[in-house]
C-alpha cells in the first residue's frame, strides 16, 4: 500500500507543482502588473505607458450612431466641432467660432486652421461635410441631429454652413455631442461603417482595437492642442465594478472609473486618489397620475413626505448618491443643490387621511423596478419600508424593464422606480423635459399633463441665450416639484480613481476627453 | 469510429429542433425587438418611432415568424449566419471569437480539474477514512459549494492584489488565463475527486479486483488498472455536461475577469435582443454539447470493457 500511496501522492503533488509552476511562469513571463501602490504622488512620467479600466465597452464597434462616438471623445481620439465649458455653454474645439446667419435656420462654423487627421490629411470644410453628412444619413442618426432637418454644406475651405428645418438656437451645443466626431474622408471611403483606426484628430490615435475587450492608443505628436499625458494607453473595458477596483488596487491599471462604494475606503488606504462627482442622472419614483390613488396630489405629497431622501442617499446607498430635491442635480449649473428635508411621517399620515386613506381604508400599491442597476431593488425595498411607516402597503416587484415597458407607458402601473439621465447626448435638457413631462411626451410615464408646463417648454425653441435657457430649465423643474410629478429620490454619484497616475479632471457631463490629461507617476 | 458516427447521427435533428426553439423563445417574451436593439446601440430611453420602423424593416422583422425562420434557416444552411443587430458585425465572427476564448478556458479548466481531481479521488479511495481522505473530502465540499462569484474575487485578492503574481483582469496573454482557469476548475475538480473516490472504493470491493489481488498483482496496479480506470468512466461522462456548461455558462467568470467569451457575449445578446447572435451562439453550444456527449460515450467504451463488449455484441 505504501507504493500506491507514494505514486498517487506523487501524481497529486506533480499536478500541484505544475499548477504552481504555471502560475509562476505566467507571472514572470507575462509581465503582470506590479503590486506597488504608488498613489498619485511622485514624479510624472510623460513618456510612460498607461493602463486604464473603463466601465462601458463600445456598444457597436465604435459606431458614431451607437453612442460610441462619445467613447472615442472620452478616450481623446475623436473630436467635435464644439465642446462645452464649465458653464455648460458651447466652446471651441475643431470650430473656433460660429454665428447665426441672416437666415435664422443656418449657422456658420469657422474651422480651426492647422489641424490634421491621424492619417496625415488636413481638416477641411469638405472633410467635415463628408463626416457629418454620413452620420446624418444612417438608419438611426445621433439624437443631437435627429429630426431637425439637418443639412450641411461647405462655405469656402475653412467654414461650413449647418441648416435646420426650423430656427434652432442650440445648434452649436448640438455640435458638442461626442457622436458627431469628425473623421478623415478616408474613414468613409470603403462605405458602410467608418474606419475609426488612425482617422480622427484627437491627442490620442486609436492604434488597435480588440472587440469589447481592449484598445490601444498612442500619442498624437502632431496634435494641434495640448500634448497627451502618456506615450501609449492600454484601455481595458471591465464591466464588473469590483474587478475594476481590484485591477486598480493590484496595479494592473492606473486609472479606473465607476467604482463600487464599498471599495472606496479600501482604495484610499491603498494609496489611490478617489474622486466622487455628480452624474447627470436622477432616480425618480414615478407615480401614475392617470388613475387613483396618485391622481390625487395629496397622496403624491404624502408619498414625498414619507420618503427620507437624505437617509436613502447616505445610508441605504452608503453615500454613493446625493439626495435629490429637484429633477436636476449638481451636475448642471441649473440644478438644485440644496438637500431636501427628511421624512415627515406625521404629515404623510395627515395627508393620506385627508385624501380618505386611514386605518379603515389603507392604501396598497405596487412598486415596479428593474434589476439592471443594482441600486434599484435596494432603494425600492427601503422606500417600501419608509412608506409602510406612513401606512402605505407597498408590493415591490422587480423584473425586466423591456418586458414591462408597454404596460408602464400605457399607464397600467402605480409606482415605478426609474433611473434616467436628464441630458441627451449634448448638454441641453429640452429633450427630457419634453419627452417625459409634456402632455404629448413620448416617455411621459407619470401621465402628467399641464398646459402651463407645456407653454413653458414651448418657449424653449425661441431662446438662444444659454443662460436664459438654463433659467427656464430650472423653472420647469421647480414646477414639476411643486406639482409633485413623481418623487425625485437621489442623484447617483460617479466615481473614479487614480493609482500611479495624476491629472484626472472630473466631468459630470461626460462631455470632455478624460484620458489625455492623465500622466503616469512613479 | 462507427460508434462515434452512430452517436452523432441524431445531431442534425437535434439542431433543427433546437433552432426552432431558439428562434421562437425570444419572440415569445413580448419584447419589442427594434426598440431593444436601438436601446442597446444608444443610451436613448425613448427611441424615435420612425427609426424603430426603419430598423424593423431593415432586419425583416415585419415579416411573419415563419418567413423569418425559413429565411434564417436557409441562410444558415448556406453558412451565412447574418449580421449582429447591435454591432452590425458578422455573427460568425462574433460567435467564433467568443467560442475560441471560451474553448481555451474550458479545455484548460477541464484539464486542470482532471489532473488534480482524479489523482486526489484515487488516492483518497486507497485509504478510505484516513487523514488525507478526510482532508480531501473537506476540500471537495468547499470546491463544490463555493460559488464562482465568491471564489473569483477571493483568488484576485490573494494572487493579484496580495501576491501580485498574475493580473487581476484582462485577456490576451498566458498570464490572463490563470485566475479564470483556477476559478472554473474548482467545481469540476472537486466533483471529479468526489466521484472518483466513491467509484474507486466501490470498484475495489468487486470480485475481479479481489481476484487480481489474489493473483499477486501489485497494489498500485490493482488500484490504477482495475479500480481507477473504471471509476474514471463516470468522470468522463460528467465532463460532457461540464463542457457545455463552461462554454456557454461562464458568464460570471467572464464578467469578473473581463474576458470576451461566449457566455458573456450570449448574455449581452439576450439583454439586447440581438436575435442573430442569440440563435447562433445557442446553436454553437448545442453542437458542442451533443458532440462532446458522443465523444465521451465513445471514450467510456474505451475505458470500460464491459460496456465495450455490450456495444460490440449489438
Amino acid at each position: 500500500m505504501g507504493r500506491i500511496g507514494t505514486r498517487a501522492a506523487a501524481a497529486c503533488v506533480g499536478a500541484l507543482v505544475a499548477l504552481v509552476a504555471l502560475v509562476a511562469l505566467t507571472a514572470c513571463g507575462g509581465g503582470a502588473g506590479s503590486t506597488g501602490s504608488t498613489g498619485a504622488t511622485g514624479t510624472t512620467q510623460p513618456d510612460a505607458a498607461l493602463a486604464v479600466a473603463l466601465q462601458f465597452p463600445p456598444r457597436a464597434a465604435y459606431a458614431f450612431d451607437a453612442d460610441d462616438g462619445a467613447r472615442l471623445m472620452t478616450l481623446g481620439v475623436a473630436e467635435t466641432l464644439t465642446t462645452v465649458d464649465d458653464r455648460v455653454q458651447p466652446a471651441p474645439m475643431l470650430a473656433t467660432g460660429w454665428e447665426q446667419t441672416a437666415d435664422p435656420r443656418t449657422w456658420r462654423f469657422t474651422l480651426r486652421e492647422g489641424v490634421t487627421f491621424h492619417d496625415g490629411t488636413p481638416l477641411t470644410a469638405d472633410a467635415v461635410v463628408t463626416a457629418l453628412s454620413h452620420v446624418a444619413g444612417v438608419t438611426s442618426p445621433p439624437r443631437a441631429i435627429r429630426g431637425i432637418g439637418f443639412r450641411i454644406a461647405a462655405d469656402g475651405p475653412g467654414a461650413v454652413l449647418i441648416t435646420t428645418a426650423e430656427p434652432d438656437p442650440v445648434v452649436p451645443l448640438r455640435m458638442s455631442s461626442g457622436n458627431l466626431g469628425i473623421l478623415a474622408p478616408s474613414a468613409y471611403a470603403a462605405g458602410g461603417q467608418p474606419t475609426v483606426l488612425r482617422t480622427a484628430t484627437g491627442p490620442y490615435v486609436l492604434d488597435a482595437v480588440n472587440g469589447t475587450d481592449s484598445a490601444v492608443l498612442v500619442r498624437n505628436d502632431s496634435y494641434w492642442g495640448e500634448r497627451a499625458g502618456a506615450a501609449t494607453v492600454t484601455v481595458r473595458y471591465v464591466t464588473d465594478p469590483q474587478s475594476r477596483a481590484l485591477a486598480l488596487q493590484s496595479g494592473d491599471v492606473q486609472f479606473a472609473e465607476g467604482l463600487p462604494g464599498a471599495s472606496l475606503d479600501q482604495l484610499r488606504s491603498a494609496g489611490a486618489d478617489v474622486v466622487e462627482y455628480p452624474a447627470a442622472r436622477t432616480v425618480e419614483l414615478l407615480l401614475n397620475q392617470s388613475a387613483p390613488p396618485f391622481a390625487d396630489i395629496r397622496v403624491r405629497q404624502a408619498v414625498t413626505a414619507a420618503i427620507d431622501r437624505p437617509v436613502l442617499a447616505s445610508q441605504v446607498l452608503g453615500g454613493a448618491a446625493a439626495p435629490a430635491s429637484d429633477l436636476f442635480g449638481a451636475a448642471v449649473p441649473w440644478g438644485a443643490t440644496s438637500p431636501p428635508s427628511g421624512a415627515d411621517v406625521e404629515r404623510a399620515k395627515a395627508l393620506l387621511a385627508e385624501a380618505g386613506h386611514g386605518p379603515a381604508d389603507p392604501l396598497t400599491v405596487r412598486l415596479w423596478t428593474f434589476p439592471n442597476r443594482p441600486e434599484m431593488p435596494v432603494l425600492a425595498t427601503a422606500i417600501q419600508s419608509m412608506l409602510g411607516r406612513a401606512g402605505i402597503t407597498v408590493d415591490v416587484q422587480v423584473g425586466d424593464y423591456a418586458a414591462r415597458e408597454p404596460e408602464i407607458l400605457a399607464g397600467r402601473y402605480d409606482m415605478f422606480l426609474n433611473s434616467r439621465s436628464y441630458l441627451s447626448d449634448y448638454a441641453d435638457a429640452t429633450s427630457t423635459l419634453t419627452s417625459d413631462y409634456t402632455c404629448g411626451g413620448s416617455y411621459n410615464i407619470d401621465q402628467y399633463c399641464s398646459p402651463a408646463y407645456d407653454a413653458l417648454i414651448d418657449r424653449l425653441p425661441g431662446i438662444t441665450d444659454p443662460a436664459q435657457r438654463q433659467a427656464l430649465f430650472a423653472e420647469a423643474a421647480r414646477m414639476l416639484t411643486d406639482e409633485v410629478v413623481g418623487v425625485m429620490v437621489v442623484h447617483p454619484l460617479n466615481t473614479a480613481a487614480t493609482n500611479g497616475a495624476t491629472g484626472f479632471v472630473a466631468d459630470p457631463l461626460s462631455a470632455k476627453p478624460v484620458l489625455p490629461g492623465l500622466t503616469r507617476t512613479g | 469510429m462507427s460508434a462515434l458516427l452512430r452517436r452523432l447521427a441524431p445531431l442534425p435533428f437535434v439542431l433543427l429542433a433546437a433552432s426552432v426553439l431558439v428562434f421562437a423563445l425570444p419572440r415569445l417574451t413580448g419584447v419589442d425587438v427594434p426598440r431593444a436593439v436601438l436601446r442597446a446601440r444608444t443610451a436613448d430611453a425613448v427611441p424615435d418611432p420612425e427609426v424603430q420602423a426603419r430598423v424593423a424593416a431593415e432586419f425583416g422583422l415585419n415579416d411573419s415568424a415563419v418567413v423569418q425562420y425559413l429565411r434564417w434557416l436557409g441562410a444558415a444552411l448556406r453558412g451565412d449566419l447574418g449580421f449582429s443587430f447591435v454591432t452590425r458585425q458578422p455573427v460568425a465572427e462574433v460567435v467564433g471569437d467568443g467560442l475560441a476564448v471560451s474553448g481555451v478556458l474550458t479545455v484548460l479548466a477541464l484539464g486542470l480539474a482532471a489532473s488534480i481531481g482524479v489523482p486526489a479521488g484515487v488516492y483518497a479511495a486507497s485509504r478510505p477514512g484516513g487523514l488525507l481522505d478526510r482532508g480531501l473530502s473537506a476540500a471537495g465540499i468547499v470546491g463544490v459549494s463555493v460559488p464562482e462569484f465568491v471564489l473569483a474575487p477571493w483568488l484576485v485578492l490573494v494572487l493579484a492584489v496580495g501576491l501580485g503574481v498574475v493580473p487581476a483582469v484582462g485577456w490576451g496573454g498566458p498570464q490572463h488565463v490563470v485566475l479564470p482557469v483556477l476559478t472554473l476548475a474548482a467545481y469540476p475538480g472537486a466533483l471529479a475527486a468526489q466521484l472518483v473516490r466513491a467509484e474507486t472504493v466501490e470498484v475495489l470491493g468487486r470480485d475481479h479486483v479481489r481476484l487480481a489481488r489474489a493473483k499477486g498483482l501489485s497494489p498500485g496496479r490493482v488500484l490504477w488498472r482495475h479500480g481507477a480506470r473504471l471509476a474514471t468512466t463516470s468522470v468522463t461522462s460528467l465532463s460532457a455536461m461540464v463542457v457545455a456548461g463552461l462554454l456557454g455558462g461562464s458568464v460570471v467568470v467572464e464578467v469578473v475577469f473581463g474576458i470576451p467569451g461566449l457566455g458573456r457575449g450570449l448574455y449581452d445578446a439576450v439583454l439586447a435582443q440581438d436575435l442573430p447572435v442569440i440563435q447562433a451562439a445557442t446553436l454553437a453550444v448545442v453542437v458542442v454539447a451533443v458532440s462532446a456527449g458522443a465523444v465521451v460515450e465513445v471514450l467510456a467504451l474505451v475505458l470500460d470493457p464491459v460496456a465495450r463488449n455490450r456495444e460490440e455484441s449489438r
